[in-house]
């Protein structure tokens, strides 16, 4: 059923040095054929997992049956025990026009985050198209599952709607909200076209006034603005809160490795190292042969020249795991004392993994 | 050309060469060495030309854009009276090629779409042009140009040849540089309307304004961003279109799925 198992006896390093991973952006999802409601939900899995397959190694790659829908003990062995990921952050897509009790909801996700509280990041989501009753379930998400952030779809559909604006009237009461409930950091999806949603709801222009509208939040871009990579840098370089999610950039380092390196040279250059962020977008991609291609990737020698900036253990720190941390007050040190013996360290066997962390506690 | 052309037609060459000159406007790619171009078929003055997208789902503004250019750029051959398109394996490919080859504008084809075709083609130009001009710069400060000669350089300033020449210096110098960057450059500059506008310089911020000197170094940064962009999306494309011609892959029509 699995792939294979590749234990992880230490945490990642890079140049002999441990890095923390928190992989900041997996989904626990159900495309399985009864939760289908309409076609562009089986379009959207297809795109998907066109996608999937792109972008990963052939030996590595799911089927399609096991792509549709995954349980909460698949997904934690592929992150703590296959992949040496110490923590994940959970961001939901309802879509609910697409499927019946939605695609990866934050009470599906609370399925596998509830079990092991402290190792993952739950963050809810709002849409500013369902009004008061929309604000009455942000709140609800809050108390609930005491939500860090939200992740917002604008190209999701409801009724004859296509998507929405982060910088209309509605979304602005939904951010004000935010801020009120301490919701600090908001990660809109603008990323990629997927089929069937409008490429245009995607554009990324929409994040520059609401960013310095709300300067007390956080707006972590997922995919980089993707194909609207351009816009999204020049936006980011003006606006100080504004963070980019690897997703989907990442797996680039697959195939492309030049085209990553180019990429990161370009964000390296107007964001700087500590306004990025690792993520699989976990189950597009596997975080285990991910990281590694990730953190095995070096800049060609005519980039650094060009960018003047390079891919050190000390950025890739940041970038794989402190960036996050910053955003969601993770105390990393305090975390690895904890985990060399929690119920992930006991059901993987991931007693060695933290054994620095041991000796740092003594 | 010859009446003895015009009579017999046109040849698959020359088809071929003229829809070179059509590009994908994402990436600012032709459509032939993107190895979009599945068939070229001609009869008599009649010529039929089949093209498949990396993706069933890319945005059907752009391939719009690309059936329509392709029909206009193969018609305009002297042997050709008429091209027909036909985009395969596309979402939308029954909406593009009827309208296409009917003739219809883009909103009369998709009644539903929000904005035109124009706008989403001026802004993709706008792009592809500070892409162009980013080669262009480089091959001229290569060539040994400054900075402020090359922020100030006036397209007056120019002798297209090969090489293209640039005359800085009150035009007392003349600086060989490879023409294929210049005239790429000035094909896109002439097509966002920078060729006709009121400022002499060649060279624009992305707004199309004059560069000032100071901000040379920042623009050019910005143009550089505009060329990995567009690579970085090919890189995306490129994947998809082998993922989608992969063997087991899952069929593409979604109703035998529905329960």
């Amino acid at each position: 059923m699995y792939h294979e198992y590749t234990y992880h006896d230490a945490m990642y390093e890079h140049d002999g040095e441990e890095i923390f991973v928190i992989d900041s952006h997996v989904h626990l999802w159900d495309a399985s054929k009864e939760n289908v409601k309409h076609e562009g939900g089986e379009q959207f899995i297809q795109c998907f997992y066109d996608y999937h397959t792109g972008f990963t190694p052939e030996d590595r790659q799911w089927s399609m049956d096991e792509y549709r829908q995954y349980d909460p003990d698949r997904m934690a062995e592929d992150l703590f025990s296959n992949a040496a990921v110490d923590m994940g952050i959970f961001q939901p897509t309802y879509l609910n026009e697409f499927y019946h009790e939605g695609f990866n909801t934050v009470d599906d996700n609370a399925r596998l985050a509830d079990r092991y509280p402290e190792r993952f990041v739950l963050n809810g989501r709002f849409d500013p198209r369902e009004g008061e009753a929309g604000k009455r379930e942000l709140r609800r998400q809050k108390e609930e599952h005491d939500i860090q952030g939200v992740k917002l779809y604008t190209a999701e559909w409801l009724g004859d709607s296509k998507g929405w604006r982060l910088d209309s009237e509605e979304a602005f009461e939904f951010l004000e909200l935010c801020a009120e409930l301490g919701v600090e950091n908001i990660h809109p999806h603008k990323g990629p076209t997927i089929r069937p949603l409008n490429r245009d709801a995607f554009d990324v222009a929409d994040v520059d006034d609401a960013a310095s509208s709300f300067p007390e939040l956080n707006f972590v871009v997922e995919h980089v603005g993707l194909p609207r990579l351009d816009d999204f840098c020049w936006i980011a370089a003006q606006e100080p809160n504004v963070y980019g999610g690897l997703a989907v950039a990442a797996p680039l380092a697959v195939h492309r490795p030049r085209k990553f390196g180019e990429i990161m040279g370009e964000l390296l250059f107007w964001l700087g190292e500590d306004r990025l962020l690792f993520g699989s977008d976990y189950a597009l991609w596997n975080p285990d042969w991910l990281i590694e291609t990730v953190m095995d990737a070096e800049l060609t020698d005519e980039q650094r020249d060009e960018y003047g900036v390079e891919l050190t253990t000390d950025v890739w720190r940041k970038i794989m795991g402190e960036n996050a941390a910053e955003l969601y007050d993770i105390d990393i040190e305090a975390k690895k004392r904890a985990f060399a013996s929690d119920d992930v360290a006991e059901r993987f066997g991931l007693r060695d993994h933290y054994a620095g962390a041991d000796v740092a506690a003594d | 050309m010859s009446t003895h052309t015009d009579r017999l037609g046109t040849s698959e060459r020359a088809v071929r060469r003229r829809l070179d000159r059509v590009t994908d406007p994402e990436l600012d790619e032709s459509i032939v060495a993107l190895d979009y171009v599945d068939e070229v078929a001609i009869e008599g003055r009649q010529v039929r030309v089949a093209f498949t997208l990396p993706t069933a789902w890319c945005s059907p503004a752009f391939a719009w854009m690309m059936a329509t250019d392709a029909r206009e750029a193969v018609e305009a051959l002297p042997g050709v009276d008429r091209a027909r398109i036909r985009l395969r394996e596309h979402l939308h490919e029954a909406e593009i090629n009827e309208g296409v080859n009917e003739g219809l504008a883009f909103a009369e084809a998709f009644p539903d779409a929000d904005g035109g075709v124009a706008e989403v083609r001026a802004t993709l130009d706008a792009k592809a042009r500070l892409a162009r001009q980013y080669d262009a710069v480089e091959a001229l400060l290569e060539a040994g140009l400054d900075p402020r000669q090359v922020a100030t350089l006036e397209f007056t300033d120019l002798w297209i040849d090969d090489p293209a020449v640039a005359f800085v210096r009150g035009r007392s110098v003349g600086v060989s540089v490879a023409a294929d960057p210049i005239e790429s450059y000035l094909e896109k500059a002439r097509e966002t309307g920078l060729v006709a506008d009121d400022h002499p310089e060649l060279f624009r911020t992305p707004e199309g304004d004059p560069i000032p000197v100071d901000r040379f170094e920042l623009i050019q940064h910005r143009c550089r961003l505009a060329t990995v962009n567009m690579g970085g999306q090919g890189s995306v494309c490129d994947a998809l279109n082998e993922a989608r011609r992969a063997e087991n892959r899952p069929p593409l029509s979604p109703e035998e799925h529905i329960p």
